[in-house]
């Protein structure tokens, strides 16, 4: 109960004035394309320079909460994933903007961030010593078994055909090995100087779900006024709140899958909001509906995503040992001001430590308010002639994805990876499996080499992988996965051909 | 109409391209590539370094870092090479001995004839560490274990051709034995992880980071591979003084440089300016606390040193 | 939708795969190339599964393209391509951004072209679009993006 202690420090009026600062331009940041939390967390570095230590930390902890939690404005209503943890939100989240529930979608997807993030940040007040010794549990083969685990969600990721999904997902896979390879460092596919860095994973996302979107803008035509000018509802809070609490089962499973997925070093972050996705959809009886602009999507993804903000740093805090690239950030920020995080942390900067805790916890709550009110502005994108909005779609993208490293290539490569999209989803395929594929491919990869090379020097390959209660049960995970999808396709075959006989 | 903007913008990249020289520059923000990802070891110190440059007596512009990180640097110090502007506005920050043993060992598009040293702000040497309640008390049960387990002895590093992997080289053939060096992605943090988690027997891994571990009390570190003890260990003996013959090859040495074909006028003014600007007290400070070691080198010094460390990692790698 | 249609786009995909293969199988050093040859052999699999069920004019998922689309996106795409691969750098990113953005706009609006309200409509949206483009990332994220004519 130690953290209730140092709440006071939140609200002396700098703290605060930092708290809300951060909050807001966390926001902004966030849902700038291209701008991923690692980057903004980066970007506020030198403003900390100035500051107190516990200080500092507010300012940074206000601006992760809140970035992740902006990049929905983004992926909802320009369908463009601001970070690889924003893109489920878009498969639901866009298509009830663009049926005029925008602001709808924004204020669910705000509510649940904050009942995920609330969550975490509390898992990480109160299980912080249980939770390092799971995240340390993780070794190459186990999250080799994961990666895979990941992968099999692809199967069921896209509805509209299980082989084209599953080959949208294999050229993913493909997509991340072209550059150097991490570990001996030789060069693959590399049939274009822009291509030597590999292909950007913020650059691919912004190229595979927005440019698709604008050529299929383009493709409508000059249309005549009002014809395509979609009404944009009103959607109160009141009402955002009860929808929420409609669907409770989503956002358990979201709230928790983001949680336990947040903790493990180098995966968790980029693909909580896609299991949690792909779970809520396994477990929910109006399966059909999801993508066709569902709630329940929104909120599995979203509350995953903010869900996984507070585990993700119990290694950091506890071990000293960053587990994903923003917490990497975030300890930079610490170590400017002469704080090692371990134990010296807790018991030697009581007050910053907990300081920075009760931040995220009181900004989980500030940045869902001014969600909120952003969602009910915001909402009237929607509103914008559609010219309009494919230019602006179009000149956010390059200038997103040129900003990521400053650099062309990247330009170039979002624009072809779009191009490429566009004429494959006219046929079937679908980008979420593909980038599902591009994030992990190189955590397969890089775990299965590791793996390999510590098998092959101690146990052995076989039993390096294969033994081990963790191990078991990640592959017995990984069966049931696909059994269920071979399962659903047989049962939907069995369906679509009774009805294509009666037809 | 369209000729007159033609010829207007020709005149304008005409100015600002001629005004490049000495006097101006910079007039505008410059921009620093690091090669590795932001939040690690060498992106947090350029940070730190270059928080000074918008000063008046430093450039008067501030330095914006840019990362480009993969593939052990590679990914960075190719693009550097072949396509960053030659125009003073693209530093770059340089890890020795990476890039070197990189360049001899092939594959990559530069060498030390693509770069220019402007000036070097730190030394960070390798250290080996072991899980706080390891068995090993010191590198002669390291190496005692792996003689009696030929190739069992995992020890994890940042990657291939890495200063870790040079200091893992110059133990094995110090001490005659073979044991499993396992590069890690993702830099010298994931390398440290599978260290404290009990993944492998020990590590390779940066003085900086392994004295936080230690501090938070989960690891031990065994050795340093420098010629002397460090100031923030000064208990803990080099692998000379425990009859390893390792010098400070592996030691990562960082600075900034820019590529090859930059105006002389230009390198002249930032091989003055930029070591003052190391210099600078709240650098040092900053530096201290963050428990990065720094050591600054003027631009005549660092060509020396990367000349040097040249012929040893020739040597070193020349077997492999 | 025609089955040539279909043809193409998965005939493309299965070409893409087998020159993974091969490329996957030939280069050294093997360590590198373990994964993406594991990879490729899933790759060609079902990448000729899917060219298979095209050529037996099985596909059915996708909407396909249609002439009117086609027309459509042409103006639209070459600007998107000239803009992207030469006027972003060529001209500098804002020049390029508002040129592009105004053209666009001019394209696919469907007001009037006679009427001279909407061209300075179309050149307010484009210049307050420009403006605020510079504001956030000149600005706020000092992106330095490439400059050659006027700003």
């Amino acid at each position: 109960m130690e953290f209730i202690y140092y709440f006071g420090d939140v609200f002396s009026p700098l703290s605060f004035m930092l708290l809300l600062g951060g909050t807001i331009g966390g926001l902004i940041l966030g849902a700038t394309p291209g701008l991923s939390p690692t980057m903004a967390v980066a970007l506020l570095i030198p403003f900390t320079f100035q500051l107190e230590a516990a200080q500092g930390l507010i300012l940074l902890g206000a601006a992760y909460t809140s970035t992740v939690a902006g990049g929905a404005v983004s992926a909802i209503l320009l369908k463009i994933p601001g970070a690889p943890a924003n893109i489920a939100t878009t498969l639901d989240g866009h298509t009830m903007a663009k049926k005029g529930q925008g602001a709808k979608a924004l204020q669910l997807s705000f509510l649940a961030s904050a009942v995920g993030g609330v969550f975490g940040v509390l898992l990480l007040i109160f299980l912080t010593p249980v939770l390092s010794d799971w995240a340390l549990a993780f070794g190459p083969s186990h999250l080799f078994w994961l990666a895979i685990l990941g992968v099999t969600v692809i199967g069921s990721l896209d509805s509209a055909s299980v082989v084209k999904g599953l080959l949208s997902g294999c050229i993913g896979l493909w997509l991340a090995t072209i550059g150097f390879d991490d570990i001996m460092g030789a060069q693959r596919f590399i049939f274009h100087p822009s291509l030597g860095g590999g292909i950007n994973i913020i650059a691919a996302l912004i190229g595979l779900f927005a440019i698709p979107q604008v050529l299929t803008m383009f493709a409508k035509g000059r249309q005549v006024d009002g014809a395509e000018v979609i009404e944009v509802q009103k959607h109160s809070v009141l009402a955002a709140t009860r929808e929420l609490i409609r669907w409770p089962r989503a956002l358990t499973i979201g709230t928790l899958t983001g949680s336990i997925i947040g903790l493990i070093p180098g995966v968790g972050g980029q693909i909580a909001g896609l299991v949690a996705y792909d779970q809520s959809k396994k477990f929910s009886p109006e399966k059909d509906k999801f993508g066709t602009g569902h709630p329940e999507g929104v909120i599995a993804a979203e509350s995953a995503n903010n869900a996984m903000v507070g585990p993700s740093l119990v290694p950091l805090l506890t071990l000293s040992i960053p587990g994903s690239p923003t917490a990497a950030v975030l300890l930079g920020g610490l170590l400017i001001h002469g704080i090692f995080p371990g134990t010296d942390l807790f018991d030697n900067h009581p007050d910053v430590a907990w300081t920075f805790i009760n931040s995220m916890l009181i900004g989980q709550v500030l940045m869902c308010i001014f969600g909120l009110y952003v969602a009910g502005l915001a909402a009237r994108v929607a509103q914008v002639p559609q010219s309009v909005m494919a230019a602006v779609v179009l000149s956010l993208s390059v200038f997103g994805a040129y900003s990521v490293q400053s650099s062309m290539g990247d330009v170039y490569v979002m624009a072809c990876l779009g191009l490429g999209m566009f004429f494959l989803e006219r046929f079937g395929f679908s980008a979420a499996p593909l980038v599902l594929g591009l994030i992990l491919g190189p955590i397969a990869e890089a775990n299965f080499t590791q793996g390999s090379m510590i098998a092959n020097a101690t146990v052995g390959q076989a039993s390096y992988f294969f033994s081990g209660p963790l191990n078991l049960f990640l592959i017995f995970v990984v069966i049931a996965s696909i059994a269920y999808s071979v399962w659903m396709e047989l049962r939907s075959r069995r369906t679509t051909t009774k009805e294509e006989a009666l037809a | 109409m369209k000729k007159l903007l033609l010829s207007a913008a020709l005149a304008v990249t005409a100015l600002s391209g001629g005004a490049a020289l000495a006097a101006d520059y910079p007039e505008r923000p410059v921009m620093m590539m690091v090669s590795y990802g932001a939040g690690g070891a060498t992106d947090f110190q350029a940070r730190i370094v270059t928080m000074t440059a918008g000063n008046e007596d430093a450039l008067g512009m501030p330095i914006a870092i840019i990362n480009k990180p993969g593939a052990g640097g590679r990914v960075g110090w190719n693009w550097f090479a072949t396509q960053a502007d030659a125009d003073g506005y693209t530093l770059g920050a340089y890890n020795v001995p990476h890039f070197i043993a990189q360049s001899i060992k092939g594959g990559v598009q530069y060498s030390t004839d693509s770069f220019e040293p402007i000036a070097n702000w730190g030394a960070d040497p390798a250290v080996f560490v072991v899980k706080a309640d390891s068995e090993f008390q010191s590198m002669d049960d390291v190496i005692a274990f792996a003689k009696e387990n030929p190739g069992k002895l995992t020890f994890s590093g940042a990657g291939l051709f890495v200063g870790h992997h040079i200091a893992a080289l110059q133990i094995e053939k110090a001490a005659g034995v073979k044991m499993a060096y396992i590069p890690t992605k993702g830099g010298g943090a994931a390398a440290m992880k599978s260290v404290i988690a009990g993944e492998v027997l020990g590590g390779v891994n940066n003085l900086s980071d392994a004295f936080r571990a230690q501090e938070a009390g989960n690891v031990r570190i065994l050795g340093v591979a420098d010629l002397e003890r460090s100031a923030f260990l000064p208990d803990v003996p080099t692998m000379k003084e425990q009859g390893l013959d390792v010098d400070n090859a592996s030691v990562n040495f960082r600075g900034v440089m820019v590529p090859k074909g930059t105006p002389q006028e230009v390198i002249d003014k930032l091989a003055v300016t930029v070591p003052e600007m190391f210099k600078n007290g709240r650098v040092a400070k900053k530096m201290k606390a963050g428990g990065s070691p720094m050591h600054i080198m003027t631009r005549d010094e660092v060509i020396e040193m990367w000349a040097a460390r040249e012929a040893t990692l020739k040597e070193l790698l020349a077997g492999l | 939708m025609s089955r040539t249609q279909h043809i193409i786009p998965s005939g493309i995909v299965f070409l893409v795969g087998c020159w993974v293969a091969w490329i996957s199988f030939t280069q050294q050093p093997v360590e590198a190339f373990l994964f993406p040859r594991m990879i490729s052999m899933v790759f060609v699999a079902l990448a000729g599964w899917t060219f298979a069920k095209a050529l037996l004019g099985k596909s059915k998922v996708g909407l396909g393209l249609s002439r009117t689309m086609v027309i459509n996106l042409a103006p639209g795409l070459l600007v998107m391509l000239v803009y992207v691969f030469w006027a972003a750098k060529g001209l500098g990113f804002y020049t390029a951004t508002a040129g592009a953005f105004f053209i666009l706009l001019s394209l696919y609006d469907p007001a009037s072209h006679s009427d001279i309200k909407t061209w300075v409509k179309r050149g307010i949206i484009t210049a307050v679009f420009v403006a605020v483009m510079y504001g956030l990332f000149a600005q706020l994220l000092s992106v330095y993006t490439p400059r050659e004519v006027l700003f």
